[in-house]
C-alpha cells in the first residue's frame, strides 16, 4: 500500500462516511408522524397532477440541438480571435482552419434546414 | 530462361482455375481447348527449359517464389528445384501429359461434364508438376496429395455408376495407408536432420545413424509402394481402370502411379544408407512384377490387362532401384510411358469403336476395321513385349535385367525372375493382339479422327526410338541418357561383364521371342482364350488379395470398431463435450439481455481489475 | 501543423470532407445510389491518398496524430472495410422504405472516427476519434428505425458505450492528475519511470475499460451477442470490424511499448493475460451451442480478439507482425461472412439463424463456397489467411514464452473448430425429401450486382492470398 492509496481511502472512508452520518443523524434526531400531505411530492406549492412521466414533442429537441451546435461554435471563436492577433505569421492558415470549421457548419444548418428541421408545423 | 520454369505447374493450375470458375459460362469448345492448351503450353515450356539445358547445362537450377512461412529451421518455400531427374519427369510428364489432353478431346467429346474432365486433369497436371519439382519435403508432399486426389476424383469421374464411386474410394484408402507412411517419413527425417530441403536432406544423409537411415527408408518405402502400387498395397490399381481411358493412360500407367520410383530415386540418397531395405525394395518389386505378369495373363478386361501390365513393368522399375541401378529405373519409367500411354490409348480407340465392350474374348478381327490403330498398339505391345533391338522397350528392360545380376548388389534369381517375367509379358502382350486384332471379326465402327492418330502416332514413333539413348556395351554403349542423369544418379557398382553381358543380351531377346511364339501358339487359332477354373481363375482375381484383405483386415477392423463402440476411452470425451456443454449453459444464462445486468457487469469488471491493481 | 503535414492526412481527410460534400448533395438530390456512389468514391480516394502517403512515414503530424506504418496499414484495413460495407449497404437497404442516404453520410464519419484513433497519438485525438465513431454507431445501429430489434440494439449500445466513455473519461483524468500530461509518450516514459504508481494505473485500467468494451473482451463483452444480432447486417459488420480494428490500433499504440518495456510478470500483463485468457475461453465457450449465427459470430469475435490480445502480450518484433495480420485476416474473414449474409437478407427480413442456411450450397453455390472459407479462415485452417494470422500470433506467443496463453489459444481453437464446421456442415446439407424445402427466408432471387460480386470476389481472392502468399504483405509490415 503507498502513501497514495492510504490518501484516497482515507478520502474515500471520509466521504462515504459523511454523508452516512449525517443522514443517521437527521434520521434518529427528528420526529417521524407522516401525514398524507407530508407525502405527496412538492411541486413549488402548487398541488400535483399528472405523472411526471409525460412526453414532451420531439422539435424541442432538434431546436435544442441546433442550438447547442452554434452555442459551441461561439465558444469555439472566442478563444480563436484572442489569439489571432498574438500569432506572427501563419495566420492565413490560422483563418482558413476556422473558416473551414464555420463553413462545415454552415452546411449542417443547411442540411437541417432542407430537412425541415427548422418548420415548426 | 530458366526463371520459365515457375510457368510449367503455373499454366495448368490457371487452366484448372479458369475451368472451375468462370468454365461454366463458356462454350464447350473453349473449355476444351483451355483444357488442352494450358497443358500444351507446359509441354512447351518444357521443351524450351531442354533446349536451354541442351545448350548450356547449369547442373541444377533453384527458383524460389516465396516462403510460406518459417519456424526455425522448418522454412518450405515455394521452391522449384531443376535437375536433369526433373527435367526428365517434366518432359515426360507434359509431353505425354499433353498427347493425352489431345487425345482426351476426341474421347470426351460426347460427355456431358467435358468441363469437369478437363479442369481435374489439368489440377493433376499441375501437382504432379510440382510433385516432381519439388525443392523440399512439404511441397513434394502437396504434390503427392494433389496428384492423390485428383486420382479419386477421375477414377470416380462417372459417379453415377456406385462402382466407379466404390473404386475411387478403394484407390485413396488404399493409397492412404502408404501415404500415411510417407509424412511419418518425412517427419522423421525432419526431425533427425532438421531441414526439409531435398537437397540439404540428401547431403546430410550420410550422417544419420543405420536405425533412423533404416526407418527413415521403410517408411519412404511405404509411400512409394501405396502410390505405385506395389505388394502388399497393389489392389487398388486394377479397379482403378473404372476411370475414363485417358485418365488410366495418364494417371495411373503413364505418370502418377511412377511417382514411387521417382520418390524413391530422388531419395536415394537415404535409401543407400539403409542396405535391408533397398534389398527390400528389390524384392518387393520381383515380386510384384511376377505375380502381376501372371494376372494380366488371366485377364478378360481389356484395361486390366494393361492395369496388370503396369504393375508389372513398375515393379521391374522397383527391383532396378532395389539393385541401384537408379538410371536403368527412370530409362524404363520413360519408355514405359511411351509405349503403355500408347497401349492405353489404342485400347480406348478399340473400346469406343466396340461400343463399350472391354473383354478381349469378345473381341477379334479388328486389324481390318481399325487398321491405324492396329499398327499402333502392334508397336506399343513389340515395346511392352521387348522385341529385340528395335524397340525402346527392350533396351530398358534389358538395362534392368543386366543389372539385376551383376549389379553388387544384384543376383541371380532376381535376373531369373525378371527374366521369366519378361517371357510372360511377351506372352500376355501378344494374346491381347492376337485375341483383339486377329481371328473371327466382329461388328466395330471405324475412328478416323486427327486428335486420334497425331497422339498415337508420336507416341508409337517414341516407343520405338525412345530406347537409342542409353544402349548396352556391346552395342556400341552409346549412353547420352545416363550420362546426363549421372551428376544426380550415381552408376551401381557392377561385377565384371565382359562376354556375359551378350549371354544376357541373347537371353533377354529370347524370354521376347520367346513368349511372341508361345502367343501365338496358344492364341493366335484360338486354342484356348482364357479358362475359368483353377489357376487362371485365382491369377484373375489377383492372387486372392481383395479377399484376403478383406478376411484379414476388413473384417476384423469392422468387427473391433464395432466392439470398441462403447469404452472407457469415449467416456472421456463425451464427458468433455458434457462439461463444455455445461459451461456454455452457465454462460449463456448470464446473457439475459437486460441492460441493467450489462451495465452492472461493466463496472463489476473495473472494480475487479482495479482491485487486482490495488492488492497486488 | 504546417501546409506541409497535410499530404500525410489526406487519406483520412478525404473521407471527412467526403462526409461534408455528402451533406451538401443531400440538400440538392436524394439518391440513395448516389450517396452510395458518393460514399465509395471517398473511401476509393481515401486508399489511392494512402498509397500515395505510405511514402512519408513515421509522421508526428501535430501533438494528436502520428502517422507511421502502422497507422498506414491500419488505415489500409479500415478503408477497405469502409469501402466493403457501404457496397453491401447498398444490396441491403434496397427494400428500406425509410430514407437510406443518411447511412452513408453516418458511415464515412465513423470511419473517419476510426482511422482518429488508429493515428492518435494524444488522449484528445483518442477521445474525439472515440465518440465521432460511438455516436455514429449509435445511430447507425438503430438505423430501420421501425424495426424494433435494431431500436433496441442502438439503445443497448447507447447507454453501455456511454458507460463505457465515462471509464475512458474519468481514466484520462485520473491519468492526467499523475502525469499532467496527456500525450502517449509521456505516459510511457511514467510507466516505465514508475511502474507502481497506482494512481496512473487506475487511470489506465479505467481507459482499457473503455477500450475493452470497443474489443468486447471478457468481463466487457455481455453488450456483443444482443448488438450483433440486432443491428441491420452491414452494421455488424461494421461493428465487428471498424470498431475493433481501431480500438485494437488505439490499444496497441497507448501499451505496447509499456508490456514490452515492463517485466513478464508486472500487473499490467497479468490484467491483460487474464482479459485474453477470459476471452479466449468464454468465447468460444459461448459459441458452442449458438444457434443464431449473428450472434456465434459475435462470440467468435470475442474468442479472436483474445487470440489478438496473445501477440499483444508477447509484445516483440513478432507482435508488429502478427497484430496487423491478424486483423487484416480476421477482418477479410468476417467482412466475407457478413457480406454473403448481408446479400441474402433485407432489413426486414434477415437470414440470421444457422438453419436458415441449410442447404445453401445447392442454391448458392458461390456464396456457400465464399462463407465456408470465411469461416475455415475464422477457424485457422492452413492455406486461408486465418491460418497464417494466427500463426504468426502463436509465434509471437511461444517466442515470449508465454505458454499459458499459447496452450490456451491452440485448445479453445479446437472448440472453435466445432462451431465452425457445425455452420459449415449446414450449408452442404441437402434439404431433406418431403420436407417444405427449408428454409423459406431463401426465396430472395435477386440477381447479385456487379458490385456485390466483384467485392465478394476480392474477399475471397484475399482470403486464399494472405493464405498461401504473405510476403507482399509482410513486405508491408516490414516495422521502421
Amino acid at each position: 500500500m503507498t502513501n497514495q492509496t492510504i490518501s484516497i481511502a482515507i478520502f474515500f472512508v471520509l466521504g462515504v462516511g459523511f454523508w452516512m452520518i449525517a443522514l443517521a443523524v437527521s434520521y434518529l434526531a427528528r420526529p417521524s408522524k407522516p401525514t398524507k400531505f407530508k407525502e405527496t411530492s412538492y411541486e413549488c406549492g402548487i398541488e400535483p397532477s399528472g405523472s411526471a412521466w409525460y412526453q414532451v414533442h420531439v422539435r424541442y429537441y432538434i431546436y435544442a440541438l441546433l442550438f447547442v451546435l452554434f452555442d459551441v461554435e461561439v465558444a469555439f471563436l472566442y478563444p480563436w480571435a484572442v489569439i489571432f492577433r498574438r500569432i506572427d505569421g501563419g495566420q492565413m492558415l490560422l483563418f482558413s482552419e476556422l473558416a473551414i470549421f464555420v463553413l462545415i457548419l454552415v452546411f449542417g444548418l443547411v442540411y437541417a434546414w432542407r430537412k425541415g428541421a427548422l418548420e415548426w408545423e | 530462361m530458366f526463371s520459365l520454369l515457375w510457368l510449367a505447374p503455373t499454366l495448368p493450375l490457371a487452366g484448372f482455375l479458369i475451368l472451375a470458375t468462370v468454365g461454366a459460362r463458356l462454350p464447350r469448345r473453349v473449355n476444351t481447348a483451355l483444357g488442352v492448351g494450358s497443358v500444351g503450353l507446359a509441354a512447351l515450356v518444357s521443351l524450351l527449359l531442354a533446349a536451354a539445358w541442351a545448350a548450356a547445362p547449369p547442373g541444377a537450377y533453384t527458383q524460389t517464389l516465396w516462403t510460406w512461412l518459417h519456424v526455425g529451421t522448418f522454412a518450405p518455400g515455394i521452391t522449384f528445384y531443376l535437375d536433369p531427374l526433373a527435367l526428365v519427369m517434366l518432359l515426360v510428364v507434359t509431353g505425354v501429359g499433353f498427347l493425352i489432353h489431345v487425345y482426351a478431346a476426341w474421347y470426351m467429346q460426347d460427355d456431358p461434364s467435358i468441363r469437369r474432365f478437363f479442369a481435374y486433369m489439368n489440377l493433376f497436371v499441375a501437382m504432379m508438376v510440382v510433385l516432381v519439382l519439388a525443392d523440399n519435403l512439404p511441397l513434394l508432399y502437396l504434390g503427392w496429395e494433389g496428384v492423390g486426389l485428383c486420382s479419386y476424383l477421375l477414377i470416380g469421374f462417372w459417379y453415377r455408376e456406385p462402382g466407379n464411386v466404390k473404386a475411387a474410394m478403394k484407390a485413396f484408402l488404399i493409397t492412404r495407408i502408404g501415404d500415411t507412411a510417407l509424412i511419418i517419413g518425412l517427419f522423421l527425417l525432419f526431425a533427425q536432420l532438421g531441414t526439409v530441403q531435398i537437397q540439404a536432406l540428401l547431403a546430410a544423409a550420410p550422417g544419420l545413424t543405420p536405425a533412423a537411415a533404416t526407418w527413415a527408408a521403410a517408411l519412404l518405402l511405404g509411400g512409394a509402394v501405396g502410390k505405385s502400387a506395389q505388394l502388399p498395397l497393389q489392389t487398388w490399381l486394377p479397379d482403378a481402370m473404372a476411370g475414363p481411358t485417358p485418365v488410366s493412360a495418364l494417371i495411373h500407367a503413364a505418370t502418377m502411379v511412377t511417382a514411387g520410383v521417382y520418390l524413391i530415386a530422388r531419395m536415394h540418397g537415404i535409401f543407400t544408407q539403409a542396405p535391408g531395405v533397398m534389398t527390400a525394395v528389390a524384392v518387393i518389386g520381383a515380386v510384384t512384377m511376377l505375380m502381376a505378369a501372371c494376372s494380366a495373363l488371366a485377364q478378360r478386361d481389356l484395361k486390366r490387362v494393361l492395369a496388370y501390365s503396369t504393375m508389372s513393368q513398375v515393379g521391374m522399375m522397383f527391383m532396378a532401384l532395389g539393385v541401384g541401378a537408379w538410371t536403368a529405373a527412370i530409362f524404363h519409367f520413360m519408355t514405359h510411358a511411351f509405349f503403355k500411354a500408347l497401349l492405353f490409348l489404342g485400347a480406348g480407340v478399340v473400346i469406343h469403336a466396340l461400343g463399350g465392350e472391354q473383354d478381349v474374348t469378345k473381341m477379334g478381327g479388328l486389324r481390318k476395321t481399325l487398321p491405324g490403330v492396329y499398327w499402333a498398339l502392334l508397336i506399343g505391345a513389340l515395346s511392352l513385349a521387348g522385341f529385340p533391338f528395335v524397340t525402346a522397350g527392350f533396351y530398358s528392360k534389358d538395362a534392368i535385367l543386366y543389372l539385376s545380376w551383376t549389379a553388387a548388389r544384384g543376383a541371380p534369381w532376381l535376373w531369373a525372375l525378371g527374366w521369366f517375367t519378361a517371357f510372360l509379358t511377351a506372352v500376355y502382350a501378344f494374346r491381347m493382339i492376337f485375341l483383339v486384332f486377329h481371328g473371327p471379326a466382329v461388328q466395330a465402327h471405324p475412328v478416323r479422327d486427327a486428335r486420334v492418330s497425331v497422339p498415337l502416332g508420336i507416341l508409337a514413333v517414341l516407343s520405338v526410338i525412345g530406347g537409342f539413348v542409353l544402349l548396352p556395351r556391346v552395342l556400341g554403349g552409346f549412353a547420352p541418357f545416363a550420362a546426363f542423369l549421372r551428376p544426380v544418379l550415381p552408376e551401381p557398382p557392377q561385377r565384371d561383364g565382359g562376354i556375359f553381358e551378350v549371354v544376357l543380351l541373347a537371353a533377354s531377346a529370347v524370354a521376347s521371342l520367346g513368349g511372341i511364339g508361345v502367343a501365338y501358339l496358344l492364341f493366335a487359332r484360338r486354342r484356348t482364350t482364357s479358362p475359368d477354373a483353377g489357376l487362371a481363375r485365382f491369377w484373375r482375381q489377383g492372387w486372392g488379395f481383395d479377399a484376403l484383405y478383406d478376411r484379414l483386415v476388413v473384417h476384423p477392423y469392422l468387427w473391433l470398431a464395432q466392439e470398441c463402440r462403447h469404452d472407457v476411452v469415449d467416456a472421456f470425451y463425451h464427458g468433455l463435450a458434457d462439461v463444455c456443454l455445461m459451461l456454455n449453459g452457465w454462460l449463456s444464462a448470464l446473457q439475459n439481455g437486460r441492460v441493467r445486468w450489462y451495465a452492472g457487469a461493466l463496472v463489476a469488471g473495473a472494480v475487479l481489475l482495479l482491485a487486482l491493481l490495488v492488492w497486488r | 501543423m504546417t501546409w506541409a503535414d497535410l499530404p500525410a492526412l489526406y487519406p483520412m481527410l478525404i473521407p471527412a470532407a467526403t462526409a461534408v460534400l455528402l451533406l451538401l448533395t443531400l440538400t440538392v438530390r436524394r439518391d440513395a445510389r448516389l450517396a452510395a456512389g458518393v460514399a465509395m468514391a471517398g473511401f476509393i480516394a481515401g486508399l489511392l491518398a494512402l498509397a500515395a502517403s505510405a511514402a512519408e512515414l513515421s509522421h508526428p503530424v501535430t501533438m494528436l496524430l502520428t502517422v507511421d506504418r502502422f497507422a498506414v496499414v491500419f488505415w489500409g484495413i479500415l478503408l477497405f472495410a469502409g469501402l466493403l460495407v457501404s457496397v453491401f449497404a447498398v444490396g441491403y437497404f434496397r427494400t428500406l422504405r425509410e430514407p437510406r442516404e443518411e447511412f452513408y453520410l453516418l458511415w464515412l464519419l465513423a470511419v473517419v472516427g476510426a482511422m482518429v484513433m488508429a493515428a492518435s497519438a494524444h488522449f484528445a485525438a483518442f477521445f474525439l476519434g472515440l465518440e465521432l465513431l460511438s455516436v455514429s454507431l449509435y445511430v447507425l445501429i438503430a438505423y430501420p428505425r421501425m424495426q424494433s430489434r435494431a431500436v433496441e440494439a442502438g439503445v443497448k449500445y447507447l447507454i453501455l458505450a456511454g458507460a463505457s466513455s465515462a471509464f475512458v473519461l474519468f481514466g484520462m483524468a485520473l491519468t492526467y492528475a499523475a502525469t499532467g500530461t496527456l500525450t502517449f509518450a509521456e505516459l510511457f516514459t511514467h510507466l516505465t519511470l514508475f511502474p507502481g504508481d497506482v494512481l496512473l494505473l487506475g487511470g489506465v485500467v479505467m481507459i482499457l475499460v473503455g477500450v475493452g468494451f470497443k474489443l468486447a473482451l471478457v468481463p466487457f463483452h455481455f453488450w456483443t451477442p444482443d448488438v450483433y444480432e440486432g443491428a441491420p447486417l452491414p452494421v455488424t459488420a461494421a461493428v465487428a470490424t471498424v470498431s475493433k480494428g481501431a480500438a485494437f490500433a488505439l490499444l496497441t499504440r497507448l501499451l505496447l511499448g509499456v508490456i514490452q518495456a515492463q517485466p513478464g510478470h508486472s500487473t499490467l500483463a497479468v490484467i491483460f493475460t487474464l482479459l485474453a485468457l477470459a476471452s479466449m475461453i468464454v468465447g468460444n465457450l459461448l459459441a458452442l451451442a449458438q444457434g443464431n449465427l449473428k450472434r456465434l459470430l459475435a462470440y467468435s469475435s470475442i474468442a479472436n480478439m483474445g487470440y489478438a490480445l496473445t501477440a499483444f502480450i508477447a509484445g516483440g518484433d513478432a507482435a508488429r507482425v502478427a497484430i496487423p495480420y491478424f486483423f487484416a485476416g480476421y477482418i477479410v474473414a468476417v467482412l466475407a461472412a457478413f457480406g454473403v449474409m448481408t446479400q441474402l437478407s433485407t432489413p426486414e427480413h434477415e437470414l440470421q439463424e444457422v438453419e436458415d442456411y441449410r442447404g445453401l450450397a445447392w442454391r448458392y453455390p458461390w456464396s456457400a463456397a465464399l462463407l465456408t472459407v470465411a469461416l475455415l479462415s475464422l477457424a485457422g485452417i492452413p492455406l486461408t489467411a486465418g491460418f497464417l494470422g494466427k500463426f504468426f500470433v502463436l509465434t509471437a506467443g511461444m517466442a515470449a514464452g508465454r505458454w499459458t496463453l499459447v496452450v490456451t489459444l491452440v485448445l479453445t481453437s479446437g472448440l472453435g473448430l466445432y462451431y465452425y464446421l457445425r455452420v459449415i456442415t449446414a450449408l452442404y446439407q441437402a434439404p431433406l425429401e418431403g420436407e417444405q424445402p427449408t428454409p423459406p427466408p431463401l426465396h430472395l432471387p435477386h440477381r447479385l450486382s456487379v458490385l456485390t460480386g466483384l467485392a465478394l470476389a476480392v474477399l475471397a481472392a484475399l482470403l486464399l492470398l494472405l493464405g498461401v502468399y504473405p510476403s507482399p504483405v509482410l513486405h508491408l509490415l516490414a516495422w521502421p
